[in-house]
């Protein structure tokens, strides 16, 4: 087990390390700069900030030194955008804001995705079948940019209960809306997904031996198909809790919750390398960290998978 | 009064394309402590029957009629009144071992949650019962498998599991569901002995559904034959063996193949030439074994060297265990896996190593039928392009009428019908899925066709007609067999001379009847032994030979040398035992005497 930690954790640093030269080459061959306007500087001008900022050396370099700084200093530089802020203070306002929503989605989603999930599974064919899988196919369909928007008419501008956006440090009537925004179709896919693997898992022959053993039926479905019936719902989770984090641009542009996800758009649109690669750096680590989990989650899910 | 009484029970089942009559009224009484066997093919309703009895149907099935167990009515029950019988009264074992038992769960956890439910029993006491239980189905270390997860276990092992925990609470009644039609001979005959002890000493009475007449020729005090849903015959197992009444009782009988008829074909004479020549085979798959940081590979010996050659016009039968290296070697041969050693040699030319455009040369003449008909054909090509399929590859030159005109002859051949020629695998039976796989092989006329378990999959009655129907084709094409198969009595039925297979090395080989009537190596006399013979006479009064063990693992380095424990001893565990000719075209691999193999167990 600790063994294949320290495998996975060494071949996570050549997955990182590929990771940013591509978007490093990626965002450099992409037309235009940092510096790029309407309004066009004076070359001088021009050739001082790209030298205040080592973009006047070959990309080799600057690679090399970008490279340097986050192993040595742990600094992902400035921002070529915002100035005096760096990419660092970026990432440490707009991350707790990205994280604190986003996991709240994500437990959000399962809770209620899963329990939906296996109460139409156990009721198969009823109206609480029906009602489910109606749900979630509507959920489904209903992504956090149509989300945002109908509910921000119906909440703030029709019934005025809640307020139409901002953080405020995160207090809950400014969080209700984008949890649920940001939940919502990926609670329909996990009551899609449990159901299916429940119904599944029903019909299999070690539930028939439960049965005919004569444990109640409480018993069968919670001891005996639980875990087994997770097991795909844990593989879709992973990377769903990337997802509730990376895709949460809607969700900060139309709550102005100023999370991550807006720097990270804005700063691809903007060329602002630094910001760009800093974030993409992030959500690469927590991907690889994230697929680490799930894979351990699974051994423990199934005593078969051995590390 | 009888244990459990069935009176005209129904069982119906709610499809899209309708109401679906699996079980029409049958009535039948089982007695305390005997043994009743249900008997039939797939389809007729004989597990249906029990399933509907104890509550157990899928939630499309309805049952109607009466079961009473002990006088009280059982049948639809609501379910908190069932599980007091379930587990309790009534024991169940099914088919599978591999699934039935819940994955997540160790033993021990799934034995005691019957004891905990049905007589409230915890703790050590509970313990000692699982324990003792463990001990009775002779499961040996019975103490470290309560902590050890199902898929820790052999597949006869976890039948034995399940014996034990359902016979926990002393049930009167076991139902057995075709309790070890998944495990390998051997493993059959031992479950087999211990639910005889098991109906002795604790009295217990068996439902035992199967559709093995060797199976019900040792075990049932009385059969019924069931047929779509209905009884066609019952009575006394002796009297119904001796003198079956019904005609499809007697058609089971006959489709059912005895190792002890006597009639196997002879080998044939040695030609100057040999077909096909295997010499020295093996076959290794690295093994990823935990150990270190990044895990060491060991080599798991599925085929380790084995030589044999193919003589026209004859059929090799191959026998084993599973895990054997039955299907690896017949992959090896057709090369469709590359072997890691050894040659293989077709009329002269070796084939090992080719360049798979030369390959595809060779392929015209090399066959291969597999055993799952279903799913070795493309669901979504109609069978008749299937069949079609290779003539494109190797007749080129043939018109689309021309092409038409050959794969009509060759379904009607196999007996397919003409306006089956649109139909999708999924429209066919098994039957006639493995009709098609066999079509599809022989279109272009090989010269060696093998059958990997090609009939393992089917009703006695289909494997029958298919097993004439490749006698037929080889007497036709003039064409040779290699019939690998775990089931002997089949295996002796067509095979001119027989291999017995140990672990991936030859054991034994020779003239199929020689092998089946006087064999020689041990391990053959035990396979041969306990293969159920379909007569109650004979099957309940000869003798078995047991060997020491459970089917040992292929990673086991000491396994190999099983039946040379002698060479053990001296410490040479890399030892190969050499085959040595005792008599003409009869070959034994070398051996101790049966009791220094006893001893060692």
């Amino acid at each position: 087990m600790l063994a294949y930690v320290i495998r996975r954790v060494l071949t996570a640093i050549p997955t990182i390390l590929l990771l940013i030269v591509a978007c490093f080459f990626l965002m450099h061959y992409a037309p235009g700069g940092p510096f790029t306007s309407e309004r066009t500087l004076p070359p001088q001008v021009l050739a001082n900030i790209e030298a205040r900022y080592g973009l006047d050396q070959p990309l080799w370099k600057q690679l090399w030194d970008y490279l340097y700084n986050i192993v040595v200093h742990f600094d992902f530089g400035p921002s070529f955008k915002f100035k005096d802020r760096d990419v660092n203070d970026i990432i440490a306002q707009g991350f707790p804001i990205s994280l604190t929503y986003g996991s709240l989605s994500f437990l959000v989603a399962t809770v209620v995705g899963i329990g939906l999930g296996i109460a139409a599974a156990i009721r198969h064919n009823s109206w609480i079948d029906y009602f489910a899988v109606g749900l979630g196919i509507a959920a489904q369909a209903l992504p956090n940019f149509i989300m945002g928007p109908i509910l921000i008419l119906t909440f703030t501008l029709w019934l005025g209960w809640l307020p139409g956006g901002g953080w405020n440090g995160g207090q809950w009537p400014y969080l209700i809306m984008p949890v649920i925004a940001l939940a919502t179709s990926y609670m329909g896919s996990i009551a899609r997904i449990t159901r299916s693997s429940m119904l599944e898992v029903l019909n299999s022959n070690f539930i028939r031996t439960a049965r005919a053993k004569g444990l109640p039926t409480r018993t069968v479905i919670w001891r005996h198909a639980m875990k087994p019936t997770l097991l795909p719902v844990v593989s879709y989770l992973g990377p769903v809790f990337v997802y509730v984090l990376t895709g949460s641009v809607f969700v900060d542009i139309y709550f102005s919750t100023g999370g991550l996800g807006q720097a990270y758009v804005g700063s691809a649109l903007s060329r602002d390398y630094a910001v760009l690669l800093g974030v993409t750096i992030l959500y690469g680590v927590l991907t690889v960290l994230v697929n680490l989990l799930t894979d351990l989650a699974y051994a423990w899910f199934d005593p078969k998978i051995r590390y | 009064m009888s244990l459990f009484s069935v009176k005209n029970l129904s069982v119906r089942f709610d499809t899209p394309d309708g109401v679906v009559e699996a079980v029409k009224g049958i009535s039948f009484d089982i007695n305390p402590g005997e043994c009743l066997g249900i008997v039939g093919e797939s389809g007729s309703g004989k597990s249906q029957t029990f399933m509907a009895a104890m509550g157990l149907l899928p939630p499309a099935g309805h049952a109607s009629g009466s079961a009473k167990l002990n006088g009280q009515e059982i049948l639809n029950l609501p379910v908190n009144k069932l599980n007091q019988i379930r587990g309790d009264d009534v024991g169940m074992i099914f088919q599978d071992p591999l699934t039935a038992l819940t994955p997540h769960l160790k033993i021990g956890q799934q034995m005691r949650e019957v004891l905990q439910v049905h007589e409230g029993l915890k703790g050590s006491a509970a313990r000692a019962r699982c324990l003792e239980w463990l001990d009775r189905v002779r499961i040996p270390e019975a103490g470290r498998r309560l902590d050890q997860y199902p898929h820790e276990l052999s597949g006869g092992m976890r039948q034995r599991v399940m014996i034990a925990m359902s016979m926990l609470c002393s049930p009167k009644l076991l139902i057995a569901d075709e309790p070890t039609t998944a495990l390998d001979v051997t493993v059959q005959a031992d479950i087999l002995d211990l639910m005889v002890h098991l109906q002795k000493d604790e009295g217990t009475a068996i439902a035992l559904i199967t559709h093995d007449m060797g199976v019900v020729a040792r075990m049932c005090d009385r059969v019924q034959v069931m047929r779509m849903g209905q009884f066609v015959e019952a009575g006394e197992t002796r009297a119904l063996f001796r003198n079956p009444q019904h005609e499809y009782t007697r058609a089971l009988l006959e489709a059912m193949p005895r190792i002890d008829a006597g009639d196997a074909p002879r080998a044939l004479e040695k030609a100057e030439e040999p077909l096909l020549k295997v010499d020295d085979v093996k076959v290794h798959f690295p093994i990823h074994v935990s150990g270190g940081l990044f895990g060491r590979k060991v080599p798991l010996k599925a085929v380790d060297g084995v030589s044999f050659d193919i003589r026209k016009g004859e059929t090799l039968g191959v026998v084993g265990e599973s895990g054997c290296g039955k299907s690896t070697l017949a992959r090896a041969v057709l090369q469709l896996i590359e072997p890691s050693a050894g040659g293989v040699s077709w009329l002269g030319h070796p084939i090992v190593g080719l360049k798979r455009s030369e390959l595809n040369k060779y392929r015209k003449d090399l066959q291969i039928v597999f055993q799952d008909p279903l799913a070795s054909l493309d669901p979504r090509m109609t069978i008749s392009a299937s069949i079609a399929e290779p003539l494109k590859t190797y007749r080129p030159d043939l018109t689309d009428r021309e092409r038409k005109q050959m794969v009509a002859a060759m379904m009607e051949r196999v007996g397919l019908q003409a306006n089956m020629i649109n139909r999708y695998p999924h429209e066919l039976s098994g039957g006639q899925n493995q009709r098609v796989g066999i079509a599809r092989a022989m279109i272009n006329k090989p010269r060696l066709i093998i059958c990997d378990e090609a009939v393992s999959a089917l009703d006695v009655s289909i494997q029958a007609q298919i097993v004439e129907l490749l006698k037929e084709l080889q007497q036709e094409f003039g064409l040779s067999m290699i019939f690998i198969s775990h089931d002997l009595s089949v295996v002796r039925a067509v095979s001119n001379r027989i291999m017995v297979l140990y672990l991936g090395r030859i054991v034994e080989m020779g003239d199929g009847e020689v092998i089946c009537s006087e064999p020689i190596h041990p391990y053959t006399k035990s396979l041969i032994s306990a293969v159920p013979i379909p007569d109650p006479d004979v099957e309940r009064t000869r003798q078995r030979l047991k060997l020491p063990g459970e089917l040992p693992s292929p990673l086991d380095p000491k396994a190999a040398l099983r039946f040379l424990p002698s060479r053990l001893v001296n410490g040479h565990s890399d030892y190969v035992p050499k085959l040595q000719e005792v008599a003409p075209d009869h070959f034994v691999a070398e051996h101790d005497t049966l009791d220094s193999i006893m001893a060692n167990g």
